[in-house]
């Protein structure tokens, strides 16, 4: 009986090598999964216009650059990049060997027919349309005179051109997401739904709305990773529920905001799991001149600002969940000033400086609304009840709808209001251009300052990434010397990752794509 | 029979009317302009803004738009929903489309019986240690807010015991926490009638006079008592089924479940109004829908009601 003896002991080594391989098989088939507050709002790069689209597609598509875990820029579907010699553009090398989740390869066609989409009036194309404003004939295609994008060629497969009428030397680091030009042709106008057009380490597989969004391994991904076969973003509408399902073993990894976030920070279990990082985000008070009078005395705007206790703030209605600010430009954005002076905390002087401007306990002020959504009437009954105490303005607070307060802001007849503002690329500039930039919208304060507006434009056609930080600074000097912005807090965002998940990267972009992430 | 049951449902069709020119009304004076939620940031660009206004139809006069809604109605269109890019309202519902309807049903189903066992074994044992104890876990399953019963039992059963998820929507374990929860007030209240009733039953003439006639005790509670309670009972239910619509809008949100309950939260605070009509109107019809059962009902439970034109 030798014979059988060898042959189960061949079978017994066919068993151990097949356990070993399933073994390892199965570590690999795992999935990630994680929470959303709510449903997207779409799913494709096109029409792409919320922060939560935004965590799910940032794992399907792909822009030139990225970032890394440390917020450097690194280069994603473009190699390389190369600034015309007129500074009106820039030539990209794109990464070879880059497939679609179709299969099909990317190429600088993708490229052009991207943007092209973007800009077609048909197709309500979403925030990537802003960075495109500079593009030469953006605006016909806008317009619908044309759908060739006149300033883009296409140089060859791996090389294309993108002209400018005036200088944008931030272009390369937009976050536009390139999508597969074949799409349509393929599944028709409404592939969203039915198909994956990315490049990037995930490919896009359902999509049960108020359930999940799953998404499945890009097994041709160019990059690292993916190390996870899906990743399953459950919609959770509670962050409590979330939290709960998170202690239970049904999430891996939860993001949750300040509110629940206290939850999270107080209980003992969560603190080695948690991962805690400032949001690319400032807030501040806005305090416009142009809509009370008193606001005009820069001495009155320093006397708001010093009369809040930040520290106060960030325990009392963040439940720690938050630091001060001191700037407009956030920690872990490129161009932040970690020397500034912090501001102080500081009564006596604001009611110094107040009575020095004609107020003498606040008497002679007229009556002012502190005025906001209702997530920040916290803040706004801290505001008023400080600014009355501290400084005896007669402050009330005003609780308003979202739509018609940002119009309202917009066009500038809000007097006094916290609001924020979110960076959609990695760089200081988009606050400032954004916010305090005289020309802009978004200048919800209208504070202007000629000089500042200079060395914004300045930084715009300043390639050199240190010279442009260091105008930046400069700037943002002069609005905080001005006291034309009052800094208050920013957000830290909460998550938690069980001891299993490893390399998960949130960054204050949200999380990177979770292409290194590996479960054991 | 017949005749009343064809009335009763062409009567729907001015009840369902009614709930749409409502809910078309009220969200004309909801604050919040959807179109302006949309633009978000850009709110106060005027070219967008009228672009969008187009789009949607909402540049046209409200009474225009109106019969253009009652139109789309009658092929099944509801619109397109604000807040998922391109999509019409119909895609939205139509995956969680029977998910509250399901919960409601299934939590009527555990709560009638049971609240009437519970109601009956109270009031046979009248005044009693037994009655106390049930009145007080009655009175405890109204008063005890759903939400926080929720967060207590998926504390214990979910997170500390580990027998049933925490939350999501798709298996058998998953629905039994919720429609527990739901079960609850239901079924107290039935309890607590069918005690009421019961006892007032037991006070008639002709339970003494079926006493007296030497009927056995469990035939005179359950062939005579219990009938006469069921058709005070069975009037309450559609109130009933209608408290327990409106209790998955809650237990949804808290169980993450993606019925109509939780989509209609979510498409009011996104001022999805599309979405939010369409989900009010299908309630209106459920309701009202499970309102006509119930009436014919009557008929196969107490045969001294007499339906319209048979009564004669």
């Amino acid at each position: 009986m030798p014979k059988i003896g060898f042959g189960l002991r061949g079978t017994l080594a066919t068993v151990a090598v097949g356990a070993a391989l399933l073994a390892s098989s199965s570590s690999y088939a795992q999935t990630l999964r994680t929470n959303i507050l709510a449903d997207p709002a779409m799913v494709d790069p096109i029409t792409f216009s919320e922060l939560i689209a935004g965590d799910v597609m940032e794992g399907i598509y792909e822009a030139f650059t990225g970032i890394d875990k440390d917020g450097n820029i690194v280069p994603e579907l473009a190699e390389s990049w190369e600034a015309h010699d007129d500074n009106l553009g820039w030539r990209f090398t794109l990464r070879q060997g880059v497939k679609f989740h179709s299969g099909r390869d990317f190429t600088a066609k993708d490229v052009k027919w991207t943007l092209e989409q973007l800009l077609l009036p048909g197709n309500k194309g979403g925030l990537n349309v802003q960075y495109l404003d500079a593009v030469v004939g953006s605006q016909d295609v806008k317009d619908g005179k044309t759908t060739d994008l006149a300033g883009v060629t296409i140089v060859d497969d791996h090389t294309i051109d993108v002209r400018f009428d005036k200088s944008d030397v931030l272009f390369p680091i937009y976050p536009i997401w390139f999508m597969d030009s074949g799409i349509v042709e393929e599944h028709g106008a409404d592939w969203a739904s039915k198909a994956s057009a990315g490049t990037g380490p995930f490919k896009f597989v359902e999509w049960n709305r108020g359930q999940n969004v799953r998404l499945a391994a890009h097994d041709d991904y160019w990059g690292n990773g993916p190390f996870v076969e899906e990743v399953n973003f459950l919609i959770v509408p509670s962050d409590d529920t979330a939290i709960s399902m998170y202690e239970a073993g049904e999430l891996d990894l939860i993001y949750v905001d300040a509110q629940a976030g206290r939850r999270v920070l107080r209980d003992d279990r969560f603190k080695d799991e948690l991962n805690l990082v400032p949001a690319a985000q400032i807030q501040y008070l806005g305090m416009n001149q142009t809509q009370y009078e008193p606001f005009k005395d820069v001495r009155v705007r320093e006397a708001v600002c010093i009369a809040l206790d930040r520290d106060a703030m960030v325990q009392g209605l963040f439940g720690g969940a938050a630091f001060p600010l001191y700037g407009q430009i956030t920690e872990g954005v490129a161009g932040y000033n970690p020397n500034l002076k912090p501001i102080p905390y500081d009564p006596e002087r604001a009611k110094a400086l107040l009575a020095e401007a004609g107020y003498p306990n606040g008497e002679g002020l007229p009556p002012i609304k502190v005025t906001s959504t209702a997530p920040r009437k916290d803040q706004l009954a801290y505001f008023a009840n400080q600014l009355k105490t501290v400084l005896g303005m007669p402050v009330e607070v005003e609780v308003v709808e979202r739509g018609s307060h940002i119009k309202k802001m917009n066009a500038g007849e809000v007097p006094f209001f916290p609001w924020g503002w979110t960076a959609g690329y990695p760089d200081g500039l988009y606050f400032l251009s954004d916010v305090w930039y005289g020309p802009s919208v978004y200048n919800r304060s209208r504070w202007q300052n000629d000089q500042f507006d200079t060395l914004i434009d300045q930084s715009r056609t300043t390639a050199d990434n240190d010279a442009r930080y260091a105008l930046y600074q400069e700037a943002e000097q002069i609005l905080l010397n001005d006291w034309g912005t009052c800094p208050t807090t920013v957000r830290m965002q909460v998550s938690a990752v069980k001891p299993n998940v490893q390399d998960v990267h949130l960054t204050p972009f949200r999380f990177l794509p979770f292409n290194e992430v590996k479960i054991n | 029979m017949g005749l009343y049951a064809i009335r009763r449902v062409f009567g729907l069709v001015p009840v369902l009317f009614i709930a749409v020119v409502l809910t078309f009304i009220a969200n004309q004076f909801v604050p919040g302009d959807p179109i302006l939620i949309l633009l978000s940031d850009q709110s106060g660009d005027p070219v967008l803004e009228a672009r969008l206004r187009a789009d949607y139809g909402l540049d046209r006069p409200l009474f225009e738009q109106f019969v253009t809604y009652i139109q789309g109605i009658f092929t099944g269109d509801f619109g397109l929903s604000f807040r998922f890019a391109n999509v019409p309202v119909i895609d939205v519902i139509k995956t969680g489309l029977l998910i509250s309807p399901v919960l409601a049903i299934a939590a009527l189903t555990i709560a009638v019986p049971l609240g009437i066992v519970l109601g009956t074994f109270a009031a046979l044992r009248r005044d009693t240690l037994a009655d106390t104890a049930v009145i007080l876990v009655l009175v405890a399953g109204i008063s005890i807010p759903n939400f926080a019963m929720a967060a207590f039992l998926v504390f214990l059963f979910a997170i500390k015991l580990n027998v049933v998820p925490v939350a999501g929507w798709g298996s058998f374990q998953q629905a039994v926490l919720p429609v527990v929860i739901l079960a609850v007030p239901p079924t107290a209240y039935i309890a607590r009638l069918s005690r009421t009733y019961m006892l007032e039953v037991l006070q008639q003439d002709y339970i003494r006079t079926a006493r007296a006639k030497g009927l056995r005790d469990h035939l005179v509670t359950y062939r005579h008592a219990l009938r006469n309670t069921l058709v005070p009972l069975l009037t309450t239910i559609g109130i009933i089924f209608g408290g327990l619509l409106s209790g998955t809008f809650v237990i949804e949100t808290i169980f993450n479940i993606p019925g109509l309950g939780s989509m209609a939260i979510q498409s009011v605070f996104a001022r999805d109004y599309p979405v939010t009509m369409a989900i009010v109107l299908l309630f209106t019809a459920f309701y009202s829908g499970i309102n006509l059962v119930v009436d014919l009902l009557y008929g196969l439970i107490d045969p001294r009601i007499r339906f319209g034109g048979d009564a004669a």
